[in-house]
């Protein structure tokens, strides 16, 4: 499970790792966006836009939800 | 240095506009401070300096995309950009309204001029920097 700087966490490294070790190079070729990128949704730097998550989803065959997690932060 | 092609090309920009307002200021600054008022022997100074800052700029990104292939800009290099520029907007418009002031109160033009073309610069600095801030913690 990812470090998260935002409320929305995710399987990503997981998912990679299950996938024949998939690299983040190869994650990144597959979404369309750089290798850091990727690397930086992993760590929770960045929350991807609603397209690049549904991408990224695809490429796992699994539901939104199971890649990316949404936990609201208390007010 | 575990940076994206734009990452490193934002250091090579912010690294080339300091060099480029350092070597300025280190001739204009005496000159200010010695009353040169009239703004032609300050032009070739300036010229000379953007000239040094475009040689810097091409030969930096040459050197970078011989070490690192351009992937192209994605989305995250996109907000980045975008939430620099609106993050860095303020020193441009504390510049200006500075120069206004100044034209108000009859200062030399000259002042005026360095005023503005400094905020102008400073500007892009303060974006520069807070681009590779929002690389490095995240945005």
């Amino acid at each position: 499970m990812a470090r998260s700087g935002t409320s929305i966490r995710n399987q990503i490294r997981t998912l990679r790792f299950h996938h024949g070790e998939m690299t983040q190079k190869e994650l990144a070729d597959q979404i369309g966006v750089t290798r850091q990128t990727v690397n930086a949704i992993e760590l929770g730097k960045y929350s991807p836009s609603l397209e690049v998550a549904f991408r990224i989803s695809a490429v796992f065959d699994k539901p939104l939800e199971e890649v990316f997690q949404y936990t609201p932060t208390p007010k | 240095m575990n940076a994206s092609f734009e990452e490193k090309s934002v250091w090579i920009q912010l690294l080339s506009i300091v060099v480029m307002l350092g070597s300025y200021l280190v001739i204009a600054a005496p000159m200010l401070a010695n009353d040169v008022t009239a703004l032609p022997p300050f032009v070739p100074l300036f010229i000379a300096a953007v000239v040094l800052m475009v040689v810097m700029l091409i030969a930096g990104h040459i050197v970078v995309a011989i070490h690192s292939r351009p992937e192209g800009r994605d989305e995250r290099d996109q907000l980045i950009e975008w939430r620099a520029e609106s993050n860095s907007g303020w020193v441009l418009a504390v510049g200006v309204l500075a120069a206004v002031a100044g034209l108000v109160m009859s200062v030399d033009n000259v002042w005026i001029a360095h005023v503005l073309v400094l905020s102008l610069f400073l500007s892009t600095v303060v974006r520069y920097v807070l681009q590779l801030v929002y690389y490095r913690r995240g945005v």
